[in-house]
């Protein structure tokens, strides 16, 4: 059900209010605009390992039977695939996440937008949308905006501090533990990815959750974070202190299951219409 | 033989005589009325898309007065777009790609690599001068019906493109030679956009990490290999 009319937050729920309407449970917590919270753990990953592999003759790819022979590889080409991959692989490096948060278990919402923000300022709504709009995820937000919501939202409900995760943060809950990429087969379970039909953003949660019970990190709305884009393949070790873009990840329903990973490193501006966020809120 | 009766920009009906004559090949100018779309000399007017799976840090150089684009590092591709949106135009350019790659050039484009697509192979082979969607799905595609008789391997090869309608009227010419006209059903836009980007395509051959049920794409782009273009300009139209 749509709300009848858009209040925002600020002028509704006190600070008091928002934290008696808290409920918690282990591992969870849901705040007074009923935005809910997973808590993650400590830990360690390595980010930022790229091994490409080159195809082995005959690969029975796409191209086993070009039409001409000048675009047949060659053992050179081979080669020097061999001699690319060698040059551009990197091992990555060890993050380690040293205090708990919580974080979304979903991306932000419609709904939640509107009750925080008074505005909805999504391309999915209405009649671009089939049934209800309010679970899907906002969308058409800049950077800039999903601050601006997190600031309504912290002078709203002062019992927490709510902020964007940063790059390192989002990729550890999405990646749930993982050291391996998922194969194509589980992001196809756990992502809105490639409805390029006349697609759109789709209700959150409609997918398998990843193993730490997060949803759609992958897919439905890109999700912006709190980092500048250092226009590399991956993320430094220290983000940059500056720069023109931030930084995307997880992809969208528009995206192609190739760059649908904890893996892509990606930035704004984005197609405007896919690009959403979920946030962190800190543990006291 | 075949022959067809087109209207230019200019209302003018002409005459197409499809594998025979050519109404004039241009290349190596852009036509008379066009916007340049590229200075020869620097990227300004285009930026590399951040968030389409092809790649995010593609090797976008200038060389000779032609955009060259390589993949970087290795296997990953991107997406050359302009930095302004169109709705109806004329686009016309010069394209040679290398032997044994794959590309394309986009249309009414979004920033993530949407878009109505004439695909570009290494060569003019394959799928060349076809219109398909690239994370779209159209409603009509086209082909052209022989595209060897017309295309120019190793060599600069020009191709002109008319849009027109919100449900897009679409024909292309590739050396001067209407290859194709086609009325689409529907404005296959996601969120029915009318208007997107230019933008050229390096495609992706291999995925960050080896992933045991991805695509083989090792093969779509050969080591070392550009797609190169040059006289890029634009008519716009109502």
């Amino acid at each position: 059900m749509r709300l009848a009319r858009a209040i925002p937050l600020a002028l509704t729920v006190g600070a008091t209010a928002a934290a008696a309407q808290e409920r918690t449970r282990t591992n969870e917590i849901t705040n007074g605009v009923g935005m809910e919270f997973v808590l993650i753990r400590p830990g360690s990953m390595v980010v930022g390992r790229f091994q490409p592999t080159c195809p082995t003759p005959p690969s029975g790819g796409p191209q086993r039977d070009p039409v001409d022979a000048r675009a047949r590889w060659t053992a050179e080409d081979y080669r020097r695939c061999e001699e690319m991959v060698k040059r551009d692989a990197m091992p990555g490096f060890t993050v380690r996440i040293d205090r708990p948060y919580y974080i979304g278990k979903y991306e932000v919402t419609q709904a939640e937008w509107r009750t925080v923000m008074g505005t909805n300022p999504s391309v999915f709504q209405g009649t671009k949308v089939e049934g209800d709009a309010d679970r899907h995820p906002v969308d058409n937000v800049t950077w800039e905006d999903a601050q601006a919501f997190v600031s309504v939202l912290n002078a709203t409900d002062t019992t927490a501090r709510y902020r964007l995760p940063t790059e390192f943060e989002w990729e550890y809950a999405a990646r749930a533990g993982a050291e391996r990429d998922l194969t194509w087969a589980q992001i196809n379970r756990q992502a809105q990815l490639a409805l390029v039909d006349k697609g759109t953003t789709q209700p959150v949660g409609g997918k398998q959750p990843n193993a730490w019970g997060l949803y759609d990190t992958l897919g439905n709305v890109w999700e912006w974070v709190q980092d500048y884009y250092n226009e590399k393949l991956f993320a430094d070790p220290t983000p940059p202190r500056a720069g023109t873009e931030h930084v995307l990840r997880g992809g969208s329903f528009l995206s192609d299951v190739k760059n649908t990973t904890y893996f892509t490193h990606a930035a704004g501006p984005g197609s405007g219409f896919d690009v959403g966020f979920r946030i962190v809120r800190e543990v006291r | 033989m075949a022959v067809f009766m087109a209207t230019w920009p200019c209302g003018i009906l002409l005459p197409l005589v499809f594998g025979a004559g050519e109404l004039s090949a241009q290349v190596g100018r852009i036509p008379e009325g066009f916007t340049p779309l590229f200075n020869g000399r620097d990227l300004s007017g285009w930026h590399v898309s951040r968030t389409t799976h092809h790649g995010t840090t593609p090797s976008v150089t200038v060389e000779d007065g032609a955009i060259v684009m390589r993949q970087r590092p290795y296997g990953q591709g991107g997406l050359l777009l302009t930095d302004r949106k169109y709705r109806n135009f004329e686009l016309y350019l010069e394209a040679k790609p290398d032997w044994g790659t794959n590309g394309g050039v986009f249309f009414r484009s979004t920033e993530g690599g949407s878009a109505y697509q004439i695909e570009l192979e290494g060569g003019g082979t394959g799928g060349t001068g076809s219109l398909i969607g690239e994370m779209l799905r159209i409603s009509k595609s086209a082909k052209p019906a022989d595209i060897g008789r017309v295309w120019k391997p190793d060599q600069w090869n020009s191709m002109r493109l008319r849009v027109v309608g919100d449900v897009p009227h679409v024909t292309l010419w590739v050396n001067g030679v209407r290859m194709w006209d086609v009325t689409e059903e529907r404005n296959d836009l996601i969120a029915d956009a009318t208007e997107g980007m230019i933008a050229l395509q390096l495609h992706w051959s291999a995925t960050y990490t080896p992933v045991p049920d991805a695509f083989e794409m090792g093969e779509s782009w050969k080591p070392g290999a550009a797609h190169r273009y040059r006289n890029i300009g634009i008519k716009e139209l109502r």
